[in-house]
């Protein structure tokens, strides 16, 4: 409308310098107005223009090309009283000290997730958020925020980590990709197909420089089978010895493999069991093969030169060589190979015998949670060391053992193990033990201060976990 | 001893959101003296920018205000700030037995005055007379702003954006002084939107016609007609009591609630305007609520449910102000967005209510099949292409994933060429934006 525009330059400028008549305006009837002065007349005739702009706008054409809409979601979308909840959380109306809001976003996921329910798509763009700013919570975030999650992702930069990338993308992006990109895209998939993840890598390997080498190869733990075999067998003969070392790392977790038999071979060698005895031998210096192996001369703390490299043996060797009742009779160095092996292999049975036998916080923390709960219950004492096997243990806690763990710990007066252990017990024990925890909350001496704080942060923690566990059964 | 009132009680007899937001700052008790109450009378001395302090005193049967202050405003800020503080119930205002000696008096004359019941309502000529001094007082209000438009236009926009903020300030006091204040807020807010606003010299053009538009109106309102007067009233900001409006035309109808907007901006005070349509008489009114902040709002309505009653209906032209009327509503749940079309219907429906009301800043549209399209400027486009480009505030992102990319039908409020979306209608179910 070029009339208007003529307007607005005279406006501009000023009805001083420029005027501005009403039959310049492309509206009939507008010239008997009766209007006197320069002034009186442009602004008749912006109430008029304006008003036949406004009135008689009409909206330009897009001629774009609307992306695909997001996949369906099966799921049911959660209570509102979880809504709400969850709301709470992410807007930190509900603030529990040292991470614990966190703490019960991630209980809120997590049962959202085994319950097979979706927060509502509003909650979407704050869920994304919350995962772009806790790295570790992404991949729970994904699987909540589901199939609208991760196409919304693909709309904006700083949520690409739970975008979905269409598989005809993945190999070229792997290709074609940064360093951290491309280990960010195996690392996703690895999770979901790793045989495919493996052969990405195989078949760039030859051409990666050492470094990209080892971090590709480290993208393997997970889901690590024997099918990783071959190619980790392969890489122990790399010129990289970052490379070499991060082969032998992985291999330790695969007690069936090759290696871990030739492994088995030098530890039988020096390691003989005579009724029910051990009599060990300590290993000469590793020739070219266990070099090849990945044995090195690192010590271990507190280890000679040979004890070290026998520890490094055993740590490799498959455990189904040993009985386990031979740890009562094991020296340090032994009971120190084991320990490593167990952990490596995960091995339940030998994390479970070598706990009871010498509890440590880095066995407990590997056992299931009831196995490290049952350890855990048969502990006498309720010292500093018990906070620090306590504050490991996994979790969920069983509601019989929350309620009685909480009894113990009153009777015992013991509230240093309460603030060792206060964010595993936010994190791990059962609602049921609210009632303990309250009932302690009532008698304690209101002088106890900090003890007094990490009962209340308990109580209205389980508080929530019990509305959040109601909300999803 | 009869229970103190409600603070949403007492808000709501404040004549504007002005007055209201006044009192809540006149509400220290180091101001106020000589505070007491009983069961009919509220008392106390203010002291304000005269010399001895304003006697303020609240008959709370009817409820009728005395102030020794010069305010026009009925109930004045004093009257309303004493009430708030009466209705706190926090000691600073105690029952008393014996009321002072300006509040008995008063209530005594009262008393005398009532009695005779054919005299109670004021002389007309009296009343004629306020009405022609409030008048007179604001035609020369118009004059004055009428010589201040002139010397905008005489120096052009571009001076007038280099203006210091008091030009701008200045001007919208002394429509404030004339009871102009509708027109003074508009002339105050565009003191920045001149530098906020990338288009801010056709939007300044656009808002200098408005108000020329009020001068040429208000000059010739003997010859207007009861809606297009009621629609000058409301932009120069001459408000009605809630009274009048009730007793005037009502509306009964099954009112869909479309879109909710709570302003929170003022520290002071919250306003939430909540958009309605009448699924018998088609039509789109907007109630508009206030509360002190921190309080509830007086009709909390729930986005996307049918309130089935009686409306007030303000005069003015469509989209007219309302005001739930009546006791008994019924409220349902709705299934979606009614009386949704594509662009150009909706806008073509602005059109006429542009038409009528050249004052009309806020056109409600219920738009249906409406995708979004993210990007540097974002944008909602129909089946047929039509584009209405976002409100910058708009949170783009969680529009989008609301609709997962699929069209649906969205209401919101179409502002100076943006729309600014309230509600989005996702598994029949409106959810508040």
């Amino acid at each position: 409308m070029s009339d208007w525009d003529d307007l607005l330059g005279a406006a501009l400028i000023g009805t001083a310098r420029r005027t501005f008549t009403l039959d310049q305006l492309a509206i009939p009837g507008t010239h008997d107005l009766p209007v006197e002065g320069a002034e009186a007349t442009l602004l008749t005739a912006a109430a008029l223009a304006a008003g036949y702009r406004r009135a008689g706008w009409t909206p330009p054409t897009w001629r774009g090309t609307v992306a695909p809409p997001a996949g369906p979601d099966d799921r049911t979308e959660c209570s509102p009283t979880a809504t709400q909840l969850l709301e709470l959380l992410l807007d930190r109306t509900i603030r529990i000290e040292s991470g614990g809001t966190e703490l019960l976003t991630l209980h809120w996921l997590t049962a959202a997730r085994d319950a097979g329910q979706r927060p509502p798509y509003r909650l979407t763009v704050r869920l994304l958020r919350f995962g772009t700013a806790n790295t570790a919570t992404r991949a729970l975030v994904r699987e909540v925020i589901g199939p609208r999650g991760a196409w919304l992702a693909q709309h904006n930069l700083s949520w690409r980590w739970a975008a979905a990338i269409p598989a005809e993308d993945v190999v070229e992006r792997f290709a074609t990709a940064a360093r951290a990109d491309r280990l960010a895209l195996l690392t996703d998939l690895r999770a979901t197909e790793p045989d495919f993840a493996r052969t990405l890598v195989e078949d760039t390997w030859a051409d990666e420089q050492a470094a990209t080498r080892a971090g590709l190869l480290d993208t393997l733990h997970i889901g690590l089978s024997h099918r990783d075999e071959p190619l980790l067998e392969r890489a122990l003969d790399d010129r990289a010895q970052s490379v070499r070392a991060a082969a032998a790392a992985l291999l330790d977790r695969l007690p069936d493999s090759a290696r871990a038999a030739r492994m088995r071979d030098r530890a039988t060698a020096l390691i003989t069991v005579r009724k029910k005895k051990l009599h060990v031998e300590l290993p000469a210096e590793p020739d070219a093969a266990a070099r090849r192996d990945g044995i090195t001369d690192q010590r271990e703390p507190g280890h000679g030169r040979a004890a070290s490299w026998l520890i490094q043996i055993l740590a490799a060797a498959p455990l189904s060589t040993w009985d386990t009742a031979l740890i009562a009779h094991a020296e340090q160095d032994v009971l120190t190979g084991w320990t490593k092996a167990a952990l490596r292999q995960r091995n339940q049975e030998w994390l479970t015998a070598l706990a009871e036998h010498q509890p440590g916080p880095e066995l407990v923390a590997a056992l299931t949670p009831d196995t490290a709960t049952a350890l855990l219950a048969k502990q006498k004492k309720m010292d500093a060391r018990f906070g620090g096997l306590l504050a490991a243990a996994p979790g969920p806690w069983q509601a019989k053992f929350s309620t009685e763990l909480i009894n113990k710990l009153r009777a015992a007066k013991a509230e240093q193990v309460l603030q060792l252990a206060a964010a595993t017990l936010a994190e791990h024990l059962h609602p049921a033990a609210l009632a303990a925890v309250e009932a302690w909350l009532l008698t304690i001496d209101p002088d106890r201060r900090p003890a007094r704080r990490v009962l209340r942060g308990l109580a209205h923690a389980l508080t929530i976990r019990a509305t959040i566990l109601q909300e999803f059964t | 001893m009869a229970s103190r009132w409600t603070v949403a009680r007492v808000l709501a007899l404040a004549p504007d959101p002005g007055s209201a937001k006044a009192a809540r700052g006149l509400t220290n008790p180091r101001t106020w003296s000589d505070l007491g109450s009983n069961e009919s009378l509220v008392w106390g001395k203010c002291q304000g920018s005269a010399r001895s302090p304003y006697q303020v005193t609240v008959d709370l049967n009817e409820p009728a205000f005395r102030c020794t202050c010069p305010s026009r405003k009925f109930p004045c800020k004093h009257g309303l700030a004493l009430l708030l503080m009466w209705a706190a119930n926090d000691g600073v205002v105690a029952d008393m037995a014996n009321a002072e000696a300006f509040a008995s008096d008063w209530a005594a004359q009262r008393a005398g005055r009532t009695a005779p019941t054919e005299e109670r309502t004021p002389a007309p000529e009296a009343q004629a007379k306020r009405l022609a001094e409030r008048e007179s007082l604001m035609s020369a209000g118009i004059d004055d702003f009428e010589r201040w438009l002139h010397d905008v236009v005489r120096q052009g926009l571009a001076s007038a954006r280099r203006q210091p903020p008091t030009f701008w300030d200045s001007a919208g006091a002394r429509l404030v002084d004339a009871q102009l204040p509708g027109l003074g807020e508009r002339v105050r807010a565009m003191g920045s939107d001149v530098h906020a606003r990338p288009d801010w010299a056709p939007h300044l053009l656009d808002a200098l016609g408005r108000w020329y538009l009020v001068v040429r109106a208000w000059r010739q309102r003997a010859k207007l007609d009861a809606a297009a007067m009621a629609d000058l009233r409301t932009v120069v900001g001459w408000s009605r009591r809630t009274a009048e409006v009730l007793a005037g035309e009502r509306v009964t109808d099954r009112w869909w609630v479309l879109g909710m907007s709570i302003e929170d901006d003022d520290p002071q005070l919250v306003s939430q305007r909540t958009w309605l349509y009448g699924e018998r008489t088609g039509e789109t009114v907007v109630v508009l609520d206030f509360a002190a902040a921190g309080g509830a709002l007086k009709v909390p309505q729930v986005l996307g449910s049918v309130v089935d009653g009686e409306v007030a209906l303000y005069p003015g032209s469509a989209p007219k102000r309302a005001l739930f009327a009546g006791d008994e509503h019924k409220v349902t749940q709705g299934d979606g967005l009614p009386g949704a079309t594509d662009v150009a219907g909706a806008l073509a429906r602005a059109a006429g209510w542009l038409a009528g009301n050249p004052w009309l800043t806020r056109v409600p549209l219920a738009l249906k099949d409406m995708t979004v399209v993210p990007g540097d400027t974002p944008l909602l486009v129909d089946r047929t292409g039509a584009a209405l480009a976002l409100a910058p505030d708009t949170e783009v992102w969680e529009l989008l994933a609301l609709s997962g990319g699929r069209p649906v039908p969205i209401f919101g409020e179409w502002i100076s060429e943006h729309f600014r979306p309230l509600a989005a209608e996702v598994d029949d179910r409106l959810v508040q934006l």
